[in-house]
């Protein structure tokens, strides 16, 4: 639940339509004309990392920046496949074990240093050392890894513990970006500081709480198969600004201080729209849907009768909806409708019903009432716990909203939730003790359906980390995964991740809702050629150039 | 004005012993207060509740950063690093807490020294202009002086940058330059400023009844020049004594206006330290907040004795 996010396809970029209008002045007036060179882009976001090296830690707001100085092996496009990038090619074993990339020659990090095998290995060393602090990259391969290795100059073999058919869309995120072994070595403080990579531009100086400033790399030779022009970035100049507040964040962009902010707030969305000169690029990311997990050590909720009788009674378009006024869609399937193998057939499984909910509920021995209404079995309240974090960063008020609308619907099936805000230690807390909480709101992005693996698996179950907010597993459910897992073929793929989006359902372990959303906003009369990659959302700012006469 | 050197250093040295008891106090309540913070630190520096680390990746955290240890024998590096004048290394910024905080404090000293100017102006402007006028003056001076009182930072904020910088686009949204001091410093210094004049017409009303009044008239002094030279001095001295707490008061407000307006300061650094249990970083900040209070306090009292001669005696014999 990290915010690891992917998307969807968003592949029409920018339809800039240049718009002459607005007394700001352009920004590109100085720059000569009829090219699309030169110029300093000024893009706005919402969460500063605590450190810009993507391998500690692992955090979405470390991906979207590391994407502007950090290349990957490999690219993943909107359909899910995935395209060269500092490997030229790659070729697996039969048996899915042994994972041979072929380097792009010629490429050099920042610092001057060759990028060859023995740098991609010590990329994989430094993500496997505990001392590096990862949270997410190592997560993705602790399950699987057993080595990396130089073959030659510019092959490296990854040999895994067993098959991971998506390992490939797994490397294309920024968490796997590669950087210079000999900044590595310097160690964390430096690396987080200063990372060095091979990518379209590099980092000068970060300006905490303020800004980052990134200057366009001039031999940049790497730019993956699907970027719209090879060689280096067009603008020479990259400031990435933190803007926290989102009226300040929208200001800045409406009157021209910055070309592009991350995350439009949902509140924005009609405004922006109204916007001529502000177009908006969504993107729906891979992952577990944001959900209401059921923790099915609670003894009303070990009872599959009572999750189903939770879900009927929620309507959950219709929170989603009311808080959300439409900006987000509703989702109730298991993954979101970006990530690899959505099936349809499971989008809404259990329609509003209120007569259903309490037919299950009836069934499942929680037949009396108490003074307050609320159902009783054996003189006990069916109470349920809902901690959130309290800080409005955290849990947004549309959230919020969501919480409220399904306490109020839960009552009038007499179920009693308890909304308990809290403080973010404590949050921190509650994750790793199964007695705290008995329902918690989260979602998970990552870029493949194997996301399922990660929060509904006994591996995960066992880890014991808070992963499986379930605290359940089901053993055809894990074979289901992990032959998906094992194969390649992609039809075979495709009827695996269905059967476990099925299985997802009967269990009824958790009530999606709405799947997570990034939003760029552009101001599509000042820059054009911003896009979205896939993996993980990251904006990608190589291809962006101001707009000036001639263009 | 008869202040004897050895006096002098004897008063010194009470006011410093007194501020390091002061700062060692803070430093020891911070650091247990929050150790009683529920959760783990190690998963907070690893990105909190929405972060999945494995039981390793916490360990190899928890011995870097001493977590394993007993308490007291955390709260013994903590302390001997403070004399050291070592405020550690932060959590999560993985920098020196005194690099953090050097980098930090100045911005927010800028905006709370740009906001008390401000506050001190709209003050002795709606005091001078209203108080102690008949009629429907002093009523409206007085209302005013509520209504800006009672206005809270984060609402003048967004209320400020929408409509002056986003709509009327008269000042940048966002600018490291003084443009971009000038609302955030509004927004801290008029309710401050609303507090001020309160005070200050009240003190400014009483003195207006005082016999040098009605003295200085019959002289032939023209009544604005009264009320400039004479009773405001009388006047202003609770509030200069106010601004010393008024200056802490800033500092927590600048809090939510550096979030507001994007501004670099220690306000913003304070936020996330604690959301994210970075002792260390939350330690720094408090101190820093605290000695500011000592000095503005110190700044208050050299700034009374300056406006009221009076005092010049009674303290310097003290």
């Amino acid at each position: 639940m990290r915010r690891r996010t992917v998307m969807t396809g968003l592949a029409a970029a920018g339809a800039g339509s240049v718009l002459a209008a607005c007394g700001s002045p352009a920004p590109a007036a100085e720059l000569p004309p009829g090219t699309r060179e030169g110029g300093e882009l000024i893009f706005a976001t919402d969460r500063e990392p605590t450190c810009l090296d993507p391998h500690n830690s692992g955090d979405m707001p470390q991906t979207y920046i590391a994407r502007q100085y950090l290349d990957s092996l490999v690219s993943m496009r909107p359909d899910g496949s995935v395209v060269p990038w500092l490997a030229e090619s790659w070729e697996i074993s039969e048996d899915g074990l042994v994972y041979d990339f072929t380097l792009k020659q010629g490429v050099r990090f920042h610092d001057g240093e060759v990028l060859d095998a023995d740098a991609v290995v010590a990329n994989f060393e430094q993500i496997m050392d505990p001392d590096t602090q990862s949270s997410t990259a190592l997560l993705y391969l602790s399950p699987y890894f057993v080595s990396a290795e130089s073959l030659s100059e510019h092959v490296v073999r990854v040999t895994l513990k067993r098959p991971y058919s998506p390992l490939l869309t797994v490397l294309a995120q920024a968490f796997f970006g590669i950087e210079s072994p000999a900044a590595m070595a310097r160690g964390l403080t430096e690396n987080c500081a200063l990372p060095v990579g091979t990518g379209p531009f590099k980092v000068v100086e970060w300006r905490r709480n303020q800004e980052v400033i990134l200057e366009r790399n001039d031999d940049y030779t790497s730019a993956p198969a699907d970027a719209q022009h090879q060689g280096p970035a067009y603008v020479r100049r990259l400031t990435w600004r933190f803007l926290k507040d989102n009226t300040a964040r929208f200001g800045a962009l409406r009157s021209g201080a910055v070309h592009a902010i991350f995350n439009l707030p949902p509140e924005s969305v009609p405004t922006a729209t109204a916007d001529e000169r502000i177009t908006t690029q969504d993107f729906v990311h891979s992952c577990v849907p944001y959900a209401l997990d059921l923790n099915t050590t609670h003894p009303a909720l070990s009872d599959r009768r009572v999750r189903r009788a939770l879900v009927h009674a929620a309507d959950a378009p219709g929170m989603v909806h009311s808080a959300y006024a439409g900006v987000f869609p509703y989702e109730g399937n298991a993954i979101s409708t970006g990530t690899p193998f959505y099936d349809e057939t499971f989008h809404q499984p259990y329609p509003y019903d209120e007569q259903r909910a309490n037919d299950l509920l009836d069934q499942a021995g929680w037949t009396g009432r108490d003074e307050d209404g609320y159902r009783t079995r054996d003189g006990q309240r069916l109470s349920l716990r809902l901690p959130y974090a309290s800080d409005p960063g955290e849990t947004p008020p549309a959230d919020l909203t969501i919480l409220q609308n399904f306490q109020a619907m839960q009552r009038r099936v007499g179920v009693e939730i308890r909304l308990l805000p809290v403080d973010a230690a404590t949050l921190t807390a509650i994750r790793r003790d199964p007695t705290a909480f008995d329902i918690r709101a989260g979602y998970w992005n990552s870029p493949t359906a194997g996301v399922m693996y990660i929060k509904f698996s006994q591996e995960t179950f066992e880890i014991d980390n808070g992963q499986n907010v379930s605290y359940a597993f089901d053993e055809e459910l894990d074979q289901t995964l992990l032959d998906a897992a094992a194969t390649t073929d992609p039809a075979r793929q495709q009827e695996l991740y269905s059967q476990a989006q099925q299985l997802l359902t009967d269990q009824a372990w958790h009530i999606p809702l709405y799947p997570i959303q990034t939003r760029l906003a552009i101001r599509s009369d000042l820059v054009e050629g911003i896009w979205i990659e896939p993996s993980e959302g990251e904006p990608v700012l190589h291809d962006a150039y101001l707009l000036r006469d001639g263009l | 004005m008869t202040t004897t050197p050895a006096l002098a250093a004897r008063r010194a040295l009470t006011t410093l012993a007194s501020a390091a008891l002061l700062l060692w106090a803070v430093a020891t309540i911070v650091f247990f207060l929050q150790h009683l913070v529920p959760g783990d630190p190690a998963q907070t520096i690893l990105g909190g509740a929405s972060a999945n680390p494995p039981e390793e990746t916490l360990e190899a955290v928890r011995a870097q950063y001493g977590f394993d240890q007993p308490l007291l024998v955390q709260y013994g590096n903590f302390l001997a690093g403070l004399v050291r004048g070592d405020l550690g290394e932060s959590y999560t910024m993985k920098q020196p807490v005194t690099a953090i905080v050097g980098e930090q404090i100045l911005p927010t000293l800028q905006l709370t020294a740009a906001s008390l100017l401000i506050a001190w102006a709209l003050a002795i402007g709606l005091t001078l202009l209203t108080a102690g006028r008949r009629g429907r003056l002093a009523r409206l001076g007085a209302s005013l002086e509520v209504v800006l009182a009672a206005l809270p930072h984060f609402w003048l904020g967004v209320v400020l940058l929408v409509v002056v910088a986003v709509v009327l686009q008269w000042l940048p949204v966002v600018d490291d330059g003084p443009a971009g001091l000038i609302l955030p410093a509004l927004t801290l210094g008029i309710p401050l400023g609303g507090f001020l004049a309160q005070v200050t017409r009240d003190e400014f009303e009483t003195a207006l009844q005082k016999p040098f009044v009605l003295s200085a008239l019959s002289r032939g002094a023209s009544p604005a020049a009264v009320r400039w030279r004479q009773v405001l001095r009388h006047a202003a001295l609770p509030g200069i004594a106010l601004s010393g707490w008024g200056l802490g008061s800033l500092i927590s407000g600048a809090v939510v206006v550096e979030v507001i307006f994007s501004r670099q300061g220690i306000g913003q650094i304070l936020v996330a330290a604690v959301t994210a249990q970075d002792l260390p970083l939350v330690i720094g900040v408090t101190f820093v907040v605290a000695a500011v209070y000592v000095l503005a306090n110190i700044l208050s009292d050299l700034a009374t004795v300056l406006v009221d001669p009076r005092l010049r005696h009674t303290i310097g014999h003290a």
